[in-house]
């Protein structure tokens, strides 16, 4: 304050002496105060791999393609392959569903992947100097490769099929995920130095012995491919969805019979389905229960219809036999009853049977691990499951085991963080690992729950959904990819329908509403708590809820 | 040296106004002040005076573009009588808490109802208090000149200045005059250097909200200036002679040397009671005039050493202020209070709502003064049926009675 | 940052508003767009305390400081006096609503018709609320101020400040909310390109008048927007009407009105209430026509709208 303690310091007038900056400390009238506190978007939340979505997409929508592939691949090293095979739990859980539908995240995933596919992994910092055995090539021995070699390790990855891949070269059909886009990923972890030996399982010549005296540790990746057994008569005369995909994998485009049945509500059941249409089969899903109780993936199980697959729902076939070159097929109709422990209503017999004529019939039904290599000392009792930490620990320090061999038939993103996790434990163990943005290193478990959302700010409109190719187009004839990534353009569009839950995108809103200019900005807000008055203006209007109003001293 | 011309007295003012190169001005019309801003008018529209006008739709917001305008550095100029002058009230208060030396001519009018367009100085005197320099013009001369020195005075101290001029009297008659050259008024009127000018190079609040530790002071300096403005307005003056030939004094002695009676007056009726006296020394009475040039800074040293110890004093009011006395006489016995030898001021009030004050209502008066052996408050003059004197201890509200009409035919 | 918003301020932190103060905020948008060489006349209204008592100036412009019924011809004068300067500086007469619909009505309707060129911003909070909450002529049918008790609440419509404004023939009218920071932002740049009288209500939250909590302040004046009590339109020359904003989704009015206390005595009157849904779905319709009759081969008018004759 300047001196006006003599009559001759004042002006003639009340003119302004000085700014109110310095001298109106505005802020000590507050109660409450804005903090910036981010917090996980439900679709981070509800992917196994906790993918942080808002914050990779908001670096796509800036152009800052390498810091959004980074982002992603802190988690996931896939995006081109996720982005393709996804069942995305993260749509199911986004906030913005029940406002006009979900976020077309898988979309964007896959437009972040091919975007990407210039770039290289991040590799590793340094070398620990130890050595790391991957078995399987799979989503979790390719995921537990990666984040083994980022951690600094030597990786070796041992694989029983010619290629490296698994079931995303050997089971997903090659119009849902071209082999191109597997074979750039495998050359992408070539490219930091992973080692891999195709044409050696684990058994007698390579015993878990072996490979332990080799390496300083093991992660088990080898998937679930053997195909369960229904139980019923005739069973053998079926054939297995599961090896007929990788039949056709490997270019055997044949098709068994004209009248094609496919038993089961899977994702396998839906690539069998799908695939036997493409080579001209009539091809008829048979499932137990309901098309709302189907675990496929809902765009899959539409797609088959659209292709022409015919269902018989609440049908579960009973026995088979062969009949005039023909097999002859019976099913049992059954009716919903009360919930089973998948939550699914449970299928319940009716007694009435009907007989149906195929000329071949697949089963789909669901398949287990071969857990012959493991000693009972790392089973839960004898000649059962393994026992499997969270992590993919086992009983043996050395060994971890990742993917569908730890956790039965799940989905490849379950794969990829189980890898990852497993990796993780490895370098918990050994040493190495890789350095965590603060981002990731400090979230929060908190969800943003959908009422923190600012609807003010997004205004109601169709998500982008990914375009088919037509038939005649596709890349590698009728077998090839059939849906296209998204255009630029749309996935910027899609990007802006992001609500970026709990984490702030730098819209400004804050900045723009403050009515005491007591927000400056710095590609982010800073608070200037000198004047900040606690009106709470830009908590409530924060359009991902980010700023959360606490009281002063709180801290929050 | 100037132009001879016959003019009334409100276009003498705006010659006033043009010679003090007015930069903004801003009036609305009202009888008899009308013909200033018409002659204002013709003189910007046809590029004699480089001025901006501002027709406005009140004196209220006259006075507000004023304020306005002189707050952002421009010489402003309006002019208004009577309920003009009463509407303006809280502007005029603004310029001076702004110290914005704004100058205005107003020709006093009789404050309505009933509505009367004539000659009475109560609206100008209800003035007295806001802080303005105020002046009386006796003649179409002074109505001209008194405006140039007033911006002179007013844009020393930052404070406006206002100059009566009695309606029709002055206003709307037509004396011959000197209207002077443009390079003589430059040479005694510099531009007008603003203490502000709200320029956004230097942003600042000006005339915002001020708490009780500062609101004191600033009005303490705003007094100091207007004190400051009594020698300033003298010396101007004098200057007003040297460089264009009419000096001019806050007070002008008339026959005062030997007077043993000294009247007091103000603005045009001067002229006759000037007659007055010549009359009455003929007739052998000694008696004198003194009249008050500037009522505020009122001129408290010449007032004192002129009428001091005189016999008697009799301040003659065109105006009055209910329940004390005509406005002068006030001011007078104010004066007289203070370290001057003791002398009787009789107060009289006359030519209110523009009754004639002739020269001989004048000598009645002098008459009565010289009748009476100890001094009244408020003598009216020449109020229907009654004598000069105080108002009645008997006075009563009386209901109507209406006129009888003529019988027609 | 998502908004084309200018990142430099023209006003310090530190301001006297209260917590969440609509006219505080307009002020710091408006001068945004406005930029610093302008000069604001400020009459008696809250404005006239948030800028800080002397010694001590919150704008970072020059702040004239009016009487209440002034602020039209005060910057009339001032703009007249930078005008014979030679300077283009933007004068802007930034008032409440008391200082424009009631007692400054006068010297704005003089300054309109005479097409001062100055911009006139009123920020609306719809009551004297400096003086301590009363009535003024802006107070919308239903509310209660410390004058209208909730015995005896506000039983006239608010006066329509636009239609008076578009009478006047001026060149620029037009309504805006701090709200739509980019509309407001987008008006004021216009209103400073064009020359003669420009008009801008402004609806200003005040949360202690409204009875209502400051964090919500945004909202409501959105809801108002939302709602159709405040409509979102310009006025070019007082004839040509265009819609700013067409609400996308239907906001009932009793939403917007359900947010602040003083609108408490509405919903103890339920035929008020449905008068004044009434009024406001009348007024809309005026609105929407005068856009139609100025745009009349305009494709974008929203389908519901277009049915509205």
């Amino acid at each position: 304050m300047s001196d006006l303690s003599h009559v001759d310091r004042y002006p003639e007038i009340p003119v302004s002496l000085l700014a109110s900056r310095g001298v109106l400390r505005t802020g000590e009238w507050r109660n409450m105060r804005p903090v910036a506190r981010e917090r996980r978007a439900p679709c981070s939340d509800a992917c196994p791999a906790a993918v942080p979505v808002p914050r990779y997409l908001h670096l796509l929508a800036q152009g800052r393609l390498r810091e959004a592939y980074e982002t992603f691949t802190l988690r996931n090293p896939f995006p081109a392959i996720t982005g393709r095979v996804c069942p995305h739990f993260c749509e199911a859980a986004c906030n913005r569903d029940p406002y006009d539908g979900p976020l077309s995240i898988r979309a964007l995933e896959r437009y972040l992947g091919d975007a990407a596919a210039g770039l290289g992994l991040v590799g590793p910092e340094g070398e620990t100097g130890k050595s790391v055995a991957v078995v399987g090539s799979g989503p979790a021995g390719l995921a537990a490769a990666y984040y083994l070699r980022r951690s600094g390790h030597r990786v070796v990855v041992y694989e029983k099929r010619e290629k490296p891949g698994g079931l995303l070269r050997y089971g997903i059909p090659e119009y849902r995920l071209p082999e191109a886009v597997v074979d750039a990923e495998v050359a992408r972890l070539g490219a930091l130095g992973i080692e891999f030996r195709t044409g050696v399982a684990l058994g007698p010549g390579m015993s878990l012995e072996a490979l332990k005296e080799a390496h300083d540790a093991v992660v088990v990746a080898t998937g679930a491919w053997e195909g369960r057994p229904m139980g019923m008569e005739g069973e053998s005369l079926l054939e297995a969805g599961l090896e007929y995909l990788e039949q056709v994998a490997r270019g055997h485009h044949t098709l068994p019979g004209r009248r094609c049945a496919v038993i089961g509500g899977g994702n396998t059941a839906m690539d069998v389905a799908r695939v036997l249409r493409r080579l001209g089969g009539e091809v008829t899903v048979l499932y137990r229960r309901t098309a709302a109780e189907m675990p496929a993936i809902p765009e899959e199980v539409a797609a088959a219809a659209r292709d022409g697959v015919r269902f018989e729902f609440l049908s579960l076939p009973r026995a088979a036999a062969k009949e005039a070159g023909a097999l002859r097929l019976t099913v049992e109709r059954m009716r919903l009853g009360e919930p089973d422990a998948s939550g699914r209503a449970r299928p319940e017999p009716t007694g009435e049977t009907v007989d149906l004529e195929f000329d071949a019939v697949f089963k789909a039904v669901g398949e287990r691990a071969d857990l012959a290599p493991f000693p009972d000392a790392m089973r839960q009792e004898p000649g059962g499951w393994l026992a499997v930490g969270s992590d993919g620990s086992t009983a043996d320090g050395a060994v971890f085991v990742a993917g569908d061999l730890a956790t039965g038939p799940a989905t490849v993103v379950e794969a990829i963080a189980r890898g990852r996790r497993a990796a993780d434990a490895v370098s918990a163990r050994l040493g190495g690992g890789y350095d965590l943005p603060a981002w990731a290193a400090e979230e929060s478990p908190d969800v943003v729950a959908p009422v923190e959302v600012n609807h003010a700010y997004f205004s109601r409109r169709a998500r982008v959904e990914p375009s088919e190719v037509p038939p005649a187009d596709r890349v590698g004839g009728i077998l090839g990819e059939e849906t296209a990534g998204i255009a630029a353009a749309d996935a910027l569009a899609e990007i802006e329908r992001c609500f970026s839950c709990g984490y702030c995108n730098q819209c400004g809103t804050c900045f723009v509403f403050c009515p005491d200019a007591a927000i400056t900005w710095d590609d982010g807000p800073v608070f200037d708590y000198d004047y900040c008055k606690g009106c709470g203006i830009c908590s409530v209007e924060c359009p991902g809820h980010v700023l959360l109003f606490v009281r002063e001293r709180d801290d929050g | 040296m100037g132009e001879r011309m016959l003019l009334t007295g409100n276009h003498a003012a705006a010659h006033g106004a043009r010679l003090s190169r007015v930069q903004v001005i801003s009036a609305y019309p009202i009888t008899p002040q009308t013909t200033i801003v018409e002659e204002l008018s013709e003189m910007v529209a046809s590029g004699r005076l480089q001025a901006k006008f501002l027709t406005v739709e009140s004196e209220h917001s006259a006075m507000a573009a004023c304020v306005g305008a002189a707050a952002a550095g421009a010489r402003t100029y309006t002019a208004t009588s009577g309920q003009g002058l009463a509407l303006m009230h809280e502007m005029l208060h603004w310029a001076v808490g702004a110290r914005l030396p704004v100058v205005l001519s107003n020709v006093t009018r009789a404050m309505a109802p009933g509505w009367s367009i004539w000659s009475e100085q109560t609206d100008f005197l209800s003035q007295r208090d806001v802080g303005w320099l105020m002046l009386f013009a006796e003649n179409v001369q002074e109505a001209q000149d008194f405006v140039i020195w007033l911006y002179r005075v007013a844009e020393q101290v930052y404070l406006p200045g206002m100059v009566a001029m009695d309606a029709f009297i002055l206003s709307h008659t037509s004396e011959p005059l000197i209207v002077h050259d443009q390079d003589r008024v430059d040479a005694y009127l510099p531009p007008f250097r603003p203490l502000y000018d709200l320029d956004p190079a230097e942003p600042r609040a000006y005339g915002g909200l001020v708490n009780r530790d500062h609101y004191y002071e600033m009005r303490f300096k705003m007094y100091e200036n207007m004190e400051r403005a009594g020698p300033l307005l003298a010396e101007a003056g004098r200057e007003f002679g040297e460089v264009l030939g009419f000096p001019y004094a806050p007070v002008e002695p008339y026959m005062i040397d030997d007077a043993d009676y000294v009247l007091v007056s103000a603005g045009a009726m001067t002229s006759n009671v000037r007659f007055a006296v010549r009359l009455l020394r003929e007739r052998g009475i000694k008696v004198g005039l003194l009249r008050l040039v500037a009522f505020r800074p009122f001129p408290f040293e010449e007032v004192r050493r002129y009428l001091g110890g005189r016999a008697k004093v009799a301040v003659l009011d065109r105006n009055m202020s209910p329940g004390h006395s005509g406005i002068f006489a006030q001011e007078i016995r104010a004066a007289l209070s203070q370290g001057a030898p003791p002398t009787d001021v009789y107060g009289y009030v006359l030519g209110i709502g523009g009754r004639d004050i002739r020269v001989e209502t004048v000598v009645e008066a002098v008459e009565d003064l010289l009748a009476r052996d100890h001094p009244e408050r408020c003598l009216f003059v020449g109020v229907k049926g009654l004598p000069i004197g105080p108002v009645r201890p008997d006075a009563e509200v009386r209901p109507l009675e209406p006129l009888e009409a003529e019988a027609s035919g | 940052m998502k908004w084309d918003i200018p990142l430099g301020e023209e006003i310090h932190p530190g301001n006297l508003g209260c917590q969440g103060c609509g006219g505080a905020l307009a002020m710091r948008l408006a001068l945004k767009a406005l930029g610093p060489d302008t000069v604001a006349v400020i009459p008696a209204c809250c404005w006239s305390i948030i800028d800080g008592a002397f010694p001590v100036h919150a704008l970072k412009v020059p702040v004239f400081h009016t009487a209440f019924e002034t602020a039209a011809v005060a910057a009339s004068g001032i703009k007249a006096a930078k005008d014979v300067q030679g300077k283009a500086t933007t004068v802007i007469a930034w008032a409440g609503d008391g200082g424009t619909f009631d007692i400054g009505i006068q010297a704005l309707s003089g300054a309109a018709e005479r097409n001062e060129d100055i911009i006139y911003a009123c920020y609306d909070n719809e009551a004297y609320m400096n003086t301590g909450i009363q009535r003024s002529s802006s107070t919308p049918s239903g509310t209660w101020t410390t004058t209208t008790p909730d015995e005896r609440p506000e039983s006239r419509p608010k006066k329509n400040i636009m239609e008076i404004m578009a009478a006047h023939r001026i060149p620029y009218a037009a309504t805006c909310t701090p709200a739509y920071p980019d509309d407001m932002l987008r008006k004021f740049r216009k209103a400073k390109s064009i020359k003669g009288t420009r008009f801008l209500h402004i609806l200003s939250v005040c949360p202690p008048g409204w009875k209502m909590p400051s964090d919500r302040a945004i909202e409501v004046m959105r809801l108002a927007v939302q709602s159709r009590v405040f409509p979102l339109y310009e006025v070019e020359d007082g004839l040509a009407y265009t819609m700013s904003l067409w609400p996308t989704e239907p906001v009932p009015p009793e939403d917007y009105f359900r947010v602040q206390g003083r609108f408490r005595p509405l919903f103890e009157d339920p035929a008020r209430l449905e008068r004044i849904k009434a009024f406001v779905d009348q007024q809309w319709e005026i609105l929407v026509r005068r856009h139609r009759r100025t745009h009349p081969d305009e494709a974008g008018i929203p389908a519901g709208e277009a049915a509205a004759r």
